[in-house]
């Protein structure tokens, strides 16, 4: 029985209307999970893969964990996506979701991330200067308070508008408003603060 | 300066173009004058390109999908067969547990009840003891009597 089910299921051949898939909105796409279509739901993982694993390198700190939270994030996607109504952007609700992952990570892992844990992205022939930048970035979010990384990034990775980022996090748009501000001013001093203490 | 300070809380959501249009144009005109608040704006701009920077050089593996598709997969089979499975597991589990109770319940009462009284020897004809309390020494007196 398991036999005859494992293919139908978790089949990784293309689709034969890929083109349909690929033209098609989100709304269409959640609307083809809920009725089973596991075309769709591959179609929507090939989109925001690469949104969510960006969103979940920045908060974790670490490209393997990283990876790991937003594959838990795709799975617990799949798992509610019946109960997935619409309310908010599918977008919206992945980053509610990937963050969540994330925040539970950090919270099991309790310990801020140090510059040791910090580790580069898999990436090909960066210049140095490049690979200095991203590490600073990536220790300066690290230092960050939780609560302000968290709006900058579903606005910056997540390109998320205000009011989206107050549906995924439950808060008033004044808070994400006065959140961004000062997140923003948080980077930019403990960027200057980095800087100095290299020199 | 004042002015400078009051721009200043909004800069972030100009830059997001989440500002209202009157507070923009009142923005707009004193970047035009200013050119400490220019150079905030440019610096703030810059955090954007920094963060998108790292995650830019990120890659995938190759073998993400593939992961993810797997423990969906899984977690059909095991949901369909969650679906399909008969009540015999729950059912064991109970009587399992009613059994574990029923030894307690026998075992609990056969420590804390106290023992029975020795039953007096029934009555038997022309044997029956004199009193209550005789014992079978008195009885045999009795007789040779």
């Amino acid at each position: 029985m398991e036999e005859a089910l494992r293919p139908r299921l978790v089949s990784a051949e293309r689709p034969v209307d890929g083109q349909a898939l690929a033209a098609a909105s989100d709304v269409e796409l959640t609307a083809a999970c809920q009725n089973g279509s596991q075309a769709a739901f591959r179609e929507l993982l090939s989109r925001y893969r690469k949104p969510a694993l960006a969103l979940a390198y920045h908060m974790l700190g670490d490209a393997e964990d990283a990876e790991d939270a937003a594959q838990e994030a795709f799975v617990r996607v799949f798992q509610a996506i019946p109960r997935f109504r619409g309310q908010a952007a599918f977008s919206t609700w992945l980053y509610r979701i990937v963050t969540n992952t994330c925040l539970g990570r950090l919270r099991r892992r309790r310990e801020k991330i140090s510059l040791e844990r910090v580790s580069e992205p898999r990436s090909a022939d960066s210049p140095s200067h490049q690979v200095t930048n991203a590490l600073m970035t990536r220790q300066v979010l690290s230092m960050m308070p939780p609560k302000l990384r968290t709006v900058l990034l579903l606005r910056v990775e997540g390109r998320l508008s205000y009011r989206e980022i107050a549906d995924a996090l439950g808060l008033p748009m004044g808070t994400v408003r006065s959140r961004l501000s000062k997140a923003r001013t948080a980077f930019r001093k403990l960027w200057l603060d980095l800087s100095e203490s290299g020199d | 300066m004042l002015a400078c300070r009051l721009i200043q809380r909004d800069l972030s959501s100009y830059l997001d173009g989440e500002l209202p249009a009157a507070r923009a144009a009142r923005l707009e005109a004193h970047l035009r004058t200013c050119q400490r608040c220019r150079e905030e704006i440019a610096a703030l701009e810059g955090i954007n390109d920094q963060i998108r920077a790292v995650s830019h050089d990120l890659q995938v593996s190759q073998d993400f999908d593939q992961r993810v598709l797997r423990a969906v997969g899984y977690y059909q089979v095991t949901r369909a067969q969650r679906q399909r499975k008969p009540l015999t597991k729950p059912l064991v589990v109970v009587a399992l547990i009613l059994l574990a109770l029923l030894g307690m319940i026998r075992h609990f009462f056969s420590r804390t009840l106290p023992l029975p009284a020795r039953a007096p020897v029934p009555a038997v004809s022309g044997l029956a003891p004199a009193a209550s309390g005789a014992t079978m020494p008195d009885r045999d007196r009795e007789r040779r009597r």
